[in-house]
């Protein structure tokens, strides 16, 4: 697509000419304007043009319709007919313009002598492809490759022939975003339950009751969107029925605040409420026979009391929420992020899952839903690696066993907390390769950055299953605008130097990477859009945004039981209570997520949803634990764990356990552009370097804390005023 | 007569704060943001802000979410006290205007508006190029010492208006929406032409849960709340 800017267009009206031959961005290629005496087909002044693509602003993969007037990307919308997100955007979604509009992006190749230096150099692009193939050339099968989340699925996919065609290990796909979600904890644990290793994805708008164990949905958790249009049909039931939403966490997150009952449960104490529910179904007898029955096949033994009192409630309280679960038609109970971040994650998010054998849903409208099928094609959700994988790869990183490494979507340095020693260890790479467009956290350490199209100039596909109403879908990712700067579309630049390598040629045959997606989508079976032929068919996948069936397929239903008793091991804090009485409870608000939203003004300068704060990082702890410490909103305060300190101003919170302290993610960027460098901080820092529950997730959960004032005082940017400070400025008539 | 009675419902048993309407306003209407100083300072800026109140206290503490923007009175307080009428009534789309290059910045307007959701450009507003480029062209950039506010999108209202005129046909429910109304994952925020007996505002008002902000002003907002957070019956 050619970018027509009305100051290019001026310049050839000016010239007088037809037409007019002028270099494109960066000189690689010859572009022809012509001028809007001859328009192109879809394009009227004033008159916009719509293309669909797909969301990475986080991994759930939203279906977009972008606006493009005049060349430039004016607006992104969801795209109604897209089965992910219903025509529904969230803030980061709407945020994307400033990933492509960012002042800050890495405008070309560029290479960086002295690691460290932030002294970037400009090179051709063809000499950035040599270094990096010869680079690649010497390491042989000395390879590593990390990818995040948001990479999109047919990089995923070429990375992971590519890496298999030279002898390396797969890529490693994990970002914060993974890490702190428990992504990898939730595939395994849906692998063990219904055979397919997939995100699990519920069917909230036909639920009647949501018990969720601290996910928080409606913000970052899987598919806000999405789950946020299911929210939606949740309470607006036939015949006036509202559902019931019962949300069990530590610190009131943007879900908590819209449930029907918020339970304040003990950090760690998540799976033994869970267990406690099974118990007192089976127990009292509530609910139908077979829910009943299957409750006693599952309950273990558990102190309903100690359950209770971890709840804030009595035994009898409790045991009225296991009644609003077992009589409701549809009950659904959702594991979130915390379950994931300690050692007894797999059995934690077992113990809930059970909850939803037992309503036996699975499968069901409002239920748990099960992957679909897509065909032959070849294509399926790219999975997750777990904190374990990335952490074994730092020591491989670290034993010098690397010589080339190759980032895309994931920013390491960042995201990983110091103790694991990444910093170090990437100072043992010979090579170190960024593509990612901002010089990041990561690409201060790298020595090459080959800046990828960002989503809104690239293509890609993801796939999802299942979505909404529980069809598949390979979501369409193209280029709605022309290349702002001279960057190259990764795909193109592997499959380039892959040409050259032994084994890779044969394994990477495409002459570029729409050659493969090409390929790949074709091969799907006829969508809900028809088109006959690969032609229509592609043409098709582009125009509607993406592939899906019109009609769910039937799923086969693994044969899926209760299991009987499983025992959740009592959960293991890290850091002596005497010395760091409190739990530390990370979270992601719904727009800096794990902190890629921190380079983008609107998502810096909107208001947290629950504090109204914005642009800082801020420490919650509730009244009465600040009353004990004598720390007032505004006052600086230390957070010590074991591994590490953070600096930030306290905020009192009324929704937090008077035991627990809370902190949001995505601030303290030492690098990613001007919006987000010297701000806040990090609290990754606090948590350890090694992985939990055998090896698997980055345990963040179960941290234990001590907070101490510094004596100093900071301002914090919130809109919310209290009474008191509105009576002062506006008196009473 | 009016021709149309643009009209908003928010029901709050659906919003979930989520922010998704308050980064699309900003992406729609070219609202510049506010820098961090300017923020601590009291003069942040958001066509449509979600105010979060507490209620009870802990165990027993519940948040709840009121988004506010103009609430596009039928008697407005903000009107009549502007010396220059660059705050005046529209007659064909019954909405409340604000012309900037009238407005000199005397901020009564924003003095007298009841809800607060008049803002003031204290600055002009800054985008790093080349940020500018995200700009919708459909809407002005004011400058400084100018006052904003949201406009229902009238951009979109007057877009779908000539469409509409030039296909001879009257605006079908539901073509006019609002960057917010679109934007929101839980249709907690519903638009349309409450003129139009066919269209979906005007089925659902009168709606037993619903009530207006500052009722007893007088003011004759066009935006119906319906409450939220206790089980209901009838919808």
């Amino acid at each position: 697509m050619t970018q027509i800017t009305r100051r290019n267009f001026l310049k050839v009206s000016a010239a007088g000419t037809a037409t007019a031959i002028l270099t494109g961005c960066g000189g690689e290629r010859w572009v022809e304007l012509v001028p809007y005496v001859v328009a192109p087909e879809e394009q009227l002044a004033g008159v916009p043009t719509y293309f669909a693509s797909t969301c990475r602003q986080c991994p759930a993969g939203c279906g977009i319709l972008v606006k493009i007037m005049n060349g430039r990307a004016v607006k992104i919308e969801g795209n109604p007919e897209h089965p992910v997100n219903r025509g529904r955007l969230c803030a980061r979604g709407q945020a994307g313009l400033q990933l492509l509009y960012n002042p800050d992006r890495v405008p070309g190749a560029v290479e960086q002598s002295e690691r460290g230096s932030r002294r970037y150099t400009p090179i051709a692009w063809n000499e950035a492809i040599n270094r990096l193939y010869e680079g690649l050339n010497e390491a042989g099968s000395r390879v590593a490759i990390w990818l995040g989340t948001t990479t999109s699925g047919h990089l995923v996919d070429l990375f992971t022939l590519f890496a298999d065609a030279i002898g390396a290990q797969p890529p490693v796909r994990y970002d914060l975003y993974a890490g702190y979600n428990g992504y990898n904890v939730l595939e395994t644990a849906s692998e063990g339950l219904l055979g397919t290793a997939a995100l699990p994805a519920y069917d909230l708008a036909n639920a009647d009751v949501i018990f969720s164990f601290g996910a928080d949905y409606l913000g970052t958790w899987l598919n806000a969107t999405g789950y946020g249009v299911g929210f939606g049909q949740f309470r607006a039931q036939p015949y006036g029925k509202r559902g019931v939403f019962v949300q069990f966490e530590p610190r009131m997150s943007n879900s908590g605040a819209s449930a029907d009952r918020w339970v304040p449960v003990r950090p760690g104490d998540e799976a033994l409420v869970a267990q406690a529910l099974v118990r007192l179904i089976a127990d009292e007898g509530v609910g139908p026979a077979e829910r009943v029955e299957a409750a006693r096949a599952a309950a273990a033994d558990v102190d309903l009391e100690a359950a209770a009192a971890s709840c804030h409630l009595t035994v009898a309280e409790l045991a009225a929420l296991a009644r609003t679960f077992a009589e409701a038609q549809r009950p659904v109970a959702l594991p979130g992020a915390a379950l994931a971040g300690r050692d007894n994650a797999l059995a934690a998010v077992a113990a809930v899952q059970t909850l939803n054998l037992i309503a036996g849903t699975i499968g069901q409208p409002g239920g748990l839903l099960p992957a679909q099928a897509l065909g032959d094609a070849g294509l399926r959700p790219a999975v997750t690696s777990s904190y374990g994988d990335a952490q074994a790869l730092v020591a491989r990183m670290q034993a010098g066993e690397i010589d080339v490494l190759l980032v895309h979507g994931a920013n390491p340095v960042y995201e990983m907390p110091p103790e694991s020693g990444i910093v170090e260890a990437l100072a043992n790479v010979q090579t170190v390769v960024s593509f990612n467009p901002l010089v990041d956290e990561t690409a201060v350490y790298a020595d090459l950055i080959l800046p990828d199209r960002v989503y809104l100039e690239g293509w890609g596909y993801e796939v999802v299953t299942p979505a909404l109403g529980g069809l598949p879908v390979v979501s369409s990712q193209q280029p709605v605008v022309g290349p702002l700067h001279d960057v190259r579309a990764t795909g193109d630049v592997l499959l380039t130097v892959a040409r050259g390598l032994a084994g890779a040629a044969q394994a990477l045959p495409w002459e570029d990477e729409v050659a493969f997606l090409r390929e790949r989508i074709t091969a799907l079976p006829v969508g809900a859009f028809g088109g006959e032929g690969p032609d229509l068919q592609w043409a098709r996948f582009q125009q509607f945004g993406g592939w899906w069936p019109a009609q769910a397929p039937q799923a086969e239903l693994p044969d899926v039981e209760v299991g009987g008793v499983a025992p959740v091991a009592a959960p293991q804090y890290q850091g002596d209570e005497g010395e760091f009485p409190y739990h530390l409870h990370l979270f992601m608000n719904p727009l800096l997520g794990d902190g890629r939203g921190a380079s983008m003004p609107w998502l810096q300068g909107s208001p947290d949803p629950m504090t109204t704060i914005s642009w800082q990082t801020w420490v919650e702890l509730n009244p009465v634990t600040a009353d004990e410490l004598g720390i007032q909103t505004g006052d600086v305060v230390r957070v010590t764990s074991p591994f590490g300190t953070v600096e930030a101003p306290a905020y009192v919170y009324p929704a937090i356990r008077p035991d627990t302290i809370a902190l949001p993610l995505g601030q303290g960027h030492t690098d990613s552009g001007r919006y987000a460098r010297d701000r806040g901080a990090n609290p990754v820092r606090l948590l350890g370097g090694e992985p939990g529950d055998n090896g698997a997730n980055l345990m963040w959960s179960n941290v234990r804390v001590k907070i101490e004032r510094t004596g100093e005082q900071k301002s914090l940017a919130r809109f919310e005023t209290t009474v008191e400070e509105a009576a002062d400025a506006h008196p009473p008539i | 007569m009016a021709e149309h009675k643009w009209t908003m419902i928010v029901d709050l048993d659906k919003c979930t704060g989520c922010q998704a309407c308050v980064v699309a306003c900003h992406a729609e209407n070219n609202v510049p943001i506010a820098s961090e100083t300017e923020v601590v300072r009291g003069r942040g800026l958001h066509w449509i802000r979600i105010e979060r109140y507490w209620e009870g206290e802990f165990p027993n503490v519940k948040a709840k979410f009121l988004p506010v923007f103009c609430q596009q009175c039928g008697s407005a307080p903000c009107e009549p006290v502007c010396p220059t009428y660059a705050s005046y009534h529209s007659e064909q789309e019954n909405l409340n205007i604000q012309v900037y290059n009238r407005c000199v910045g005397t901020r009564y307007c924003g003095n007298n508006c009841p809800y607060k959701v008049r803002y003031f450009n204290y600055r002009a507003p800054e985008f790093d190029a080349p940020l500018e480029q995200q700009l919708n062209p459909d809407v002005t950039v004011r400058g400084a010492g100018v006052m904003e506010k949201c406009t229902f999108c009238i951009q979109r209202i007057r877009r779908a208006a000539e469409t509409a005129n030039a296909e001879g046909r009257p605006i079908a429910d539901g073509e006019v929406q609002p960057a917010c109304v679109q934007a929101c994952p839980s249709d907690a925020l519903i638009f349309g032409d409450k003129y139009d007996p066919e269209s979906r505002v005007a089925r659902m008002t009168p709606h037993n849960r619903q009530f207006k902000l500052l009722e007893h002003l007088g003011t004759e907002p066009a935006v119906y709340y319906l409450k939220g957070g206790e089980t209901h019956v009838g919808d």
